[in-house]
């Protein structure tokens, strides 16, 4: 009885954190992979190993959401390296820039702004989804990067300057 | 505070503009994230907290003092009683005989039992008619060095007294004590005086007598003599010289034999307690003692282990950090890419 109430318990605390943190985690895989179809598949093998893994978060070390974009950021380097490995193989060098005309990372968008986040690298992309669109803290945003904050303040800095400059030159052209 | 106002105010629109826009999860995702169910609580080890990692090691820290306190309480019980065992004091003769007398225990904590001082020493007399060689010693514990000196004179006078004299006298003080040993001759027929007298002067720790008869001997040399001057009675000229050499040293080797054989050698050692000796430690101390001693003997096993282990470990966390780091950079270097 006791058991079948933990279980019932722990299924709904991950379906709630699931809920409430899903449109974060897809927002800063869209970020990070700078391809939406592919941010679905990682979104969904993320939380499928979120589902996997629940019984190892704990919230005294930090946020579900905190943990999640950690989950989906080991997730999207495994897709990288697996996509690297591919593209090695089959001896095709130039990442390919996707050519769609549909907007990437967000409706309503200015395509400069667009192009600007497109032309950032994933490093430079991932901590402006972290800090920007996400809202996380300086101290949250660093321990899904590994770095330390002032790493990660510096490294904002620097790619909104860049984002910054890119939209200028875009709208310029 | 916004996540930008560390960076720079000049961003607020582009902020604005990004979060007003930002990616929606599509409906087909969000299904088919709701469908997930993790499983059920698993019987794994929860990782323990730091809270629980200090109360493990305080824990174990007063674990070793208790085994430590346990250890002394339970040797210095040990201890008091191997203390109260009295030892005995060996008395031989170089014949061979083997007589064990208890009397002044050297590990006794308290002075010989009140005996008489004919029943504490030696009732090994040297035997009337015989020519024997008589030799003692005797190992006294005085209260301190003024009593180990008003000892020593009265061992003198006695020796004296007794128609002997002092051969030696070595005399010694320390700032913890003192020690003297005197090495007395007496007339065979007194030395059971002597050493009656001699045993009164402090408590007794050892004694040790030995009689060896030589009349034998003696006979033999008076016979070996006789013969000598027999021989140089009748002696050529050139041969006298060579008997009457020999016949010097055998009466001076003959003297000497009388001489032991006469005057007893008793070799007397006064001492004093040594200050730590004096008064036994409490159990108390020695509780502390031991227990000090098994925390040293922990200390050393843990340095031990540390010693052994400590470049094991560091060399383990270094190639962690390196492969972390190593990890980081690999990562920094594939996001720079993608």
């Amino acid at each position: 009885m006791g058991k079948r109430r933990r279980i019932d318990a722990v299924k709904t605390e991950f379906a709630e954190a699931a809920e409430r943190h899903l449109d974060d985690v897809h927002a800063y895989l869209v970020y990070l992979t700078g391809d939406r179809g592919t941010a679905e598949e990682l979104a969904a093998e993320t939380f499928a190993r979120a589902c996997e893994r629940w019984h190892r978060f704990d919230p005294r070390r930090g946020g579900a959401r905190t943990w999640l974009c950690q989950l989906a950021r080991s997730t999207a380097l495994d897709h990288f390296r697996a996509e690297e490995r591919r593209r090695r193989r089959e001896g095709r060098y130039a990442v390919s820039v996707p050519a769609s005309e549909e907007q990437v990372f967000g409706e309503g968008l200015s395509p400069a702004l667009e192009a600007a986040l497109s032309r950032l690298s994933a490093a430079e992309r991932e901590v402006v989804a972290l800090r920007i669109v996400l809202e996380l803290d300086g101290e949250a945003a660093a321990r899904v990067l590994g770095i330390s904050a002032t790493a990660c303040s510096t490294r904002l800095s620097r790619a909104l300057q860049k984002l910054e400059k890119e939209v200028s030159a875009g709208v310029a052209a | 505070m916004s996540p930008l106002e560390l960076v720079d105010d000049r961003f607020d629109k582009l902020a604005e503009e990004l979060r007003a826009s930002r990616p929606v999860a599509p409906v087909a995702l969000r299904a088919q994230v709701r469908a997930l169910a993790p499983p059920g609580p698993r019987g794994t080890f929860p990782r323990p907290s730091r809270r629980v990692v200090f109360a493990l090691a305080g824990a174990a820290l007063l674990a070793s003092f208790v085994a430590a306190g346990v250890t002394g309480l339970s040797g210095s019980s040990t201890k008091q009683q191997s203390a109260v065992k009295p030892k005995s004091v060996k008395t031989t003769t170089e014949h061979g005989d083997a007589v064990r007398q208890g009397v002044g225990g050297v590990a006794l904590k308290t002075p010989a039992p009140n005996l008489g001082p004919l029943q504490r020493t030696s009732d090994l007399a040297p035997t009337a008619g015989r020519l024997q060689r008589y030799q003692a010693t005797l190992r006294l514990r005085v209260k301190d060095v003024d009593a180990m000196s008003s000892a020593a004179k009265r061992a003198m006078n006695v020796t004296h007294g007794l128609g002997g004299y002092v051969a030696s006298v070595q005399y010694a003080t320390r700032s913890k004590g003192g020690g003297a040993t005197l090495v007395l001759r007496v007339p065979v027929g007194n030395v059971q005086t002597a050493l009656t007298e001699l045993a009164s002067l402090g408590t007794i720790l050892q004694q040790h007598t030995g009689i060896l008869d030589v009349t034998r001997r003696v006979d033999r040399e008076a016979l070996q003599i006789a013969e000598l001057e027999r021989q140089l009675a009748h002696a050529s000229p050139s041969e006298a010289p060579v008997i009457r050499a020999k016949l010097a040293t055998l009466r001076a080797k003959h003297a000497r034999l009388l001489k032991s054989a006469r005057l007893a050698r008793i070799t007397l050692g006064l001492t004093t307690p040594a200050k730590q000796a004096a008064t036994a430690p409490s159990r108390f101390d020695r509780t502390v003692d031991d227990a000090g001693s098994v925390l040293l003997r922990e200390l050393e096993i843990l340095l031990y282990a540390l010693v052994v282990a400590g470049p094991l470990l560091l060399l383990g966390a270094a190639g962690i950090a390196a492969a972390k780091a190593q990890r980081r950079r690999s990562d920094a270097r594939l996001l720079e890419r993608a």
